[in-house]
């Protein structure tokens, strides 16, 4: 293999990663930016958006009822959170509602943990990944032979379209304006006559559309679901939301490319050094090869949390500017 | 809300807390069934093993009774959920030990479970044989009460190490879940023992936990001059199905291999036809028809009892567990700790569904013979049982190197 | 700080009440040794425990008002600082892989049977955790609301990735094990008094004050010379201590631990006692954990009897959401268990015999 077919390939991998986590990330959002609210819940929706569609694809429902299953009963999920626990508390200081979100989590996991129980369901089920799903497509480019999986091509192609549409809606309809007013000031927005309720129920829909998709998704290629597999995800889509400029939709897109390229060129610089091992010096390659993967990838989690902290301190509105814009 | 209405409200949860939580009174007769502990983390991470160990330990239970159970006395388990907490897990141990006053106990397929619970059975001095946790190094750590009912990380990985170096060749792959103590001693282990033979790790790599893509790790791969004979990942069973799929649709066609680990229902159910031609050492082969008689037997049995074949291994070592129990209890003739445990310490050649269980020279990890499954057709076949040549010393040396690709 | 109470202060009813509240504790311990139930004292340890985190973390969040969503991070360090020092020579050349000088200490030496070496192990870990808290603290604590949760819940990720890959010191993510469990009952309560009377002290005197101020309001803080970071600062350190104590405590109980202890569940376990005892109150951080582990193990309990795995997760997050919905303030808000009052009923009941015309003890001043 030689060097521009490894990078392409990585970048590649890169965006798809990238795609996914930016999901997730303008997902979260979504909600933060209006409600001030951090959602840990956020990855069990996306959970119980796999759930779903791995009950309803076991029962053989057809694929594109399925889907229309999983997008219905994550967006009901979302509803009933915000009705249920984050709108009584719309006055609540901010550390309690994201307090809370945690709490709303262990309900929707509990919750999952003890139906499973019931319906004699083990723990830890195989995801019924759809057939369009599987496998791996072949690109013949400049490069030279490109491979992609399915899933990665369609988060490639479908992550994109979504965050292309909402930003549109954002920026060109009613309701999307509205959405921005009551970001940027619930009060005012409340004073000028906008229905502040709907809303944000508007946000928590858009938010469990994206999460349903960006849960399937995930679920396609883990190839298997359990009550608690929220968890990774929604740490990542929160790190993605916050490089970018959390409450900022197109930052959290950014943020969440960010992520998905750090992420893939923590494991490509070793395999670099492994090509260049017979023109690079020994040097360089043990760098590559031994110090960087072991301090870079072993370490990965607290560079990413350490690079957030100063982030924060220096610049809390992330990559593109203040909280308080979008 | 009311101020006294709260106050009486929770005082009155409080209570309520206080008395459902006192121990209830047994009114079964003095002496008359022999008890048994049996920790199982039945919810948390470790649930995809532990149900089953349990399920397989309460129908051993149930056939040993219908008997006519253990020195004409019925054998009765406790089964208490760990919830995969350290602080649960101990207090579980304590609460077997004083409420159901238990003679010994079973349990639990984990290394971390095992540490939490087995010192309290040692201090109580009663004898305790994990089901399914295979860190070489346990009976050490706890002490003598401590039994090993599967054989230990450093034999399987002997085994898996000198089946690859055999069958496959002497260029091997190896990729590492960092994330689990099991996954990490497992794969310290079949790099002493391969290279040992002789063998080359041509490329090493690791993952972190909960990955489910690895295009980083197998893009490495592909940037590979010569290709290894073989792919050995170190993993626990949620990762062995999106391995497989993404290795073979990578046009990765060459043989998977892996530990106990791989030992899931998930990794035909997610893998499908990429499961194929993986290998796997496991206690077991949890086949009905193609089995030992006694596995086809206690397959047949599962089956009946659960409605559906047993999940993995781990049912079977639940079940191994509890009758190897029961027979040193008849063997010791009481329920003495010290004659149970003097009973297990004399166990030989003992007839397990997973194989032969002998404790000899004092040593209380069993050697048995390691299972290994081959993927044929998305069936699960058997690959051969095998001895060890060697097997690396309970305590490795020192940490992988994370990367060493050969010259 | 009683204006509206009749009766005036006296110092002798409160150490009274105090001594009423320690006989009483001791009685309990006496009673729990006596049974030699290892299982009751198991639960009534982890109380003490949870009941020294939870006070530690009010002073860190509750009291300041700057919530701390990493502060288990100290705890980890003080249970894996601590157990390396008492670790025996023998256990620590096989499990662990420490320089030279390391590798020669063990804490494990006793005064006659009381075991000096655990507190000595159990100090450093506390000072050590301290330290690092005084650098962590003066960069988080600059940040409010929601970031500073935030940061600090990436100081508790930092922590754990550190810890699985210091293998030579900590064994990584394998357990480590083989810890010497000097913990008892007497260690966990004495440390619990000892915790809970510096942050009564705290509480009550200008740096509480300070630090209730501008958890109200900091403009208005800043505006009658209190100096934020200082107040902040002080907080977050001393209660970094204390959970680096119960780290100890925690890690000489349960004799074996990894990493993955010390993470989110243990952090939403602390975080609802606190929120359901009651934020500001000291009380209250002995109020929430006593309910929580009543009703935790209770509802474990109906979880193994039924098989309804998850009923205990539920209904603990479900009455986590309804305090805060309803009563953000817990159970005693800001109150505080007025221990002077029951020293006056005592001496009262005891030496008077008759009340006073038209004098009613107040039982709950009004909030501080």
């Amino acid at each position: 293999m030689n060097f521009g077919v490894y990078w392409a390939q990585q970048f590649l991998n890169g965006l798809s990663v990238g795609s996914q986590y930016a999901l997730m990330a303008v997902g979260l959002a979504m909600v933060f930016g209006i409600l001030r609210l951090i959602n840990f819940a956020h990855g069990d929706v996306m959970m119980v958006a796999a759930y779903i569609g791995a009950f309803s694809l076991a029962a053989q429902v057809p694929l594109p009822l399925a889907l229309l299953l999983v997008l219905l009963g994550t967006v009901l999920t979302g509803l009933l959170m915000e009705r249920a626990a984050y709108r009584p508390l719309r006055r609540a200081p901010a550390v309690a509602v994201l307090l809370s979100s945690f709490a709303v989590g262990q309900i929707l996991q509990n919750g999952t943990l003890l139906l499973s129980r019931l319906i004699n369901q083990p723990v830890q089920m195989a995801f019924p990944t759809p057939d369009i799903l599987q496998g791996a497509v072949l690109f013949n480019t400049f490069f030279g032979d490109l491979r992609l999986s399915r899933i990665n091509l369609v988060s490639l192609i479908a992550g994109p379209i979504l965050l292309v549409l909402l930003i549109i809606f954002i920026r060109r309809t009613t309701l999307g304006l509205s959405m921005r007013a009551t970001a940027e000031d619930l009060q005012a927005a409340q004073l000028m006559g906008i229905d502040t309720n709907r809303v944000i129920m508007w946000a928590f829909v858009i938010g469990s559309l994206l999460a349903a998709v960006a849960g399937v998704l995930y679920a396609s290629q883990a190839g298997q679901i359990k009550p608690d597999m929220g968890f990774t995800p929604v740490l990542k889509a929160f790190i993605a939301a916050v490089i970018g400029g959390f409450g900022s939709i197109p930052g959290a897109m950014i943020g969440g490319y960010v992520l998905g390229f750090l992420e893939v060129l923590l494991t490509a610089l070793p395999g670099y050094g492994d090509l260049i091992r017979g023109s690079a010096s020994p040097e360089v390659v043990t760098f590559l090869q031994t110090y960087l993967p072991t301090t870079l990838s072993r370490y990965r989690d607290a560079f990413v949390f350490v690079a957030l902290i100063v982030l924060l301190l220096v610049r809390p509105g992330g990559i593109l500017g203040t909280v308080d814009k979008e | 809300m009311n101020t006294v209405a709260v106050k009486r409200l929770f005082a009155a949860a409080f209570v309520l807390g206080i008395l459902l939580s006192l121990p209830v009174l047994s009114l079964a007769q003095e002496g008359d069934p022999i008890v048994i502990g049996g920790g199982f983390g039945l919810t948390g991470g470790m649930a995809s093993l532990d149900v089953p160990a349990s399920n397989g330990a309460l129908l051993a239970v149930q056939e040993i009774n219908a008997a006519g159970g253990v020195l004409g006395r019925p054998l009765e388990i406790v089964v208490l959920d760990s919830q995969t907490e350290p602080d649960t897990t101990a207090q579980i141990a304590r609460q077997m030990i004083e409420e159901n006053q238990i003679v010994a106990s079973v349990g639990f397929t984990d290394s971390d479970s095992a540490l939490a619970f087995g010192p309290i059975m040692q201090e109580a001095g009663l004898p305790f044989i994990t089901a399914g946790a295979t860190s070489p190094k346990l009976p050490d750590q706890i002490g003598d009460m401590m039994f090993m009912a599967p054989f230990g990380d450093n034999t399987q990985a002997a085994v898996a190490a000198e089946y690859a170096f055999e069958n496959f060749g002497p260029n091997g792959y190896l990729l590492t879940n960092l994330g689990s103590e099991y996954t990490r001693l497992l794969a310290d282990f079949f790099k002493i023992r391969f290279e040992e033979l002789g063998g080359t790790l041509v490329l090493e790599d690791t993952f972190e936990l909960a990955t489910s893509d690895f295009t980083p790790q197998i893009t490495r791969l592909s940037a590979l001059g010569t290709q290894p004979d073989f792919y050995f990942i170190s993993s626990l069973p949620e990762d062995i199905g999106p391995f497989a799929r993404q290795m073979r649709d990578a046009g990765f066609d060459g043989p998977i291999v892996s530990g106990d680990g791989a030992d899931t229902p998930l990794l035909i159910e997610v893998g499908q036809e990429a499961a194929n031609d993986v290998y796997f050492t496991t206690h077991a082969l949890m086949d009905g028809e193609n089995g030992t008689e006694a596995v086809q037997a206690f397959v047949a049995a599962y089956t009946e009892e659960y409605g559906h074949a047993p999940e993995n291994a781990f049912a079977a070592l639940g079940y191994d567990a509890v009758y190897l129990l029961a027979d040193a209890i008849e063997r010791a003739g009481s329920t003495d700790a010290v004659a149970i445990q003097t009973a297990l310490n004399e166990t030989e050649n003992f007839a397990a569904v997973t194989g032969s269980i002998t404790f000899t020279g004092g040593s209380r990890v069993p050697q048995k013979a390691v299972t290994i499954i081959q993927v044929v057709d998305q069936q699960l076949t058997l690959a051969g049982e095998f001895v060890p040549e060697s097997v690396p010393a309970a305590e490795p040396a020192e940490e992988p190197a994370a990367t060493e690709a050969a010259a | 700080m009683n204006a509206q109470a009749i009766t005036r202060t006296s110092p002798l009813a409160t150490w009274v009440g105090v001594g009423i509240v320690a006989g009483v504790v001791v009685a309990i311990i006496l009673l729990l040794e006596a049974s030699g139930s290892a299982f009751w004292q198991g639960i009534f340890i982890t109380l003490g425990m949870f009941i020294i985190l939870a006070v530690s973390l009010n002073l860190a969040s509750g009291f300041t008002g700057v919530f701390s969503l990493g502060h288990i991070g100290f705890m980890a360090l003080g249970a894996y600082i601590a157990a390396i020092l008492t670790l025996p020579v023998e256990n620590k050349e096989e499990l662990l892989n420490l320089p030279g000088w390391l590798a020669t200490i063990h804490l494990d030496f006793t005064v006659g049977t009381f075991p000096l070496g655990f507190l000595t192990a159990t100090l450093i870990a506390g000072l050590i955790a301290s330290l690092l808290a005084v650098v962590v603290g003066a960069v988080l604590m600059r940040l409010s609301g929601h970031f500073v949760a935030v940061a600090t819940l990436g100081f508790l990720v930092i922590v754990r990735v550190v810890l699985i890959n210091a293998d030579d010191f900590t064994r990584g993510a394998r357990t480590f094990s083989n810890v010497t469990p000097y913990t008892d009952l007497w260690w966990v309560y004495g440390w619990a008094a000892v915790t809970l009377y510096t942050i009564w002290r705290i509480k009550f005197s200008a740096y509480g004050r300070a630090m209730f101020a501008q958890r109200e309001d900091v403009a208005a803080a800043r505006s009658v010379g209190i100096v934020i970071m200082r107040s902040r600062l002080f907080a977050f350190v001393v209660s970094a201590f204390f959970t680096a104590v119960a780290g100890s405590l925690w890690g000489h109980f349960i004799t074996s631990f990894s990493p993955n202890a010390f993470y989110f569940d243990l952090t939403f376990r602390v975080i609802t006692m606190l929120v359901v005892g009651g934020m500001g109150s000291v009380s209250g951080s002995v109020v929430g954990p006593v309910l929580i582990t009543a009703l935790a193990e209770a509802l474990r309990r109906l979880e193994d009897y039924n098989q309804l795995y998850g009923i205990s997760g539920i209904s603990l997050a479900l009455l986590f959401l309804i305090i805060i919905i309803f009563r953000p303030n817990g159970l005693m808000g800001s109150r505080e268990f007025d221990v002077e009052w029951l020293g006056q009923r005592v001496l009262r009941a005891l030496s008077f015999g008759r009340r006073r015309e038209g004098e009613k003890p107040e039982r709950f001043p009004a909030g501080e």
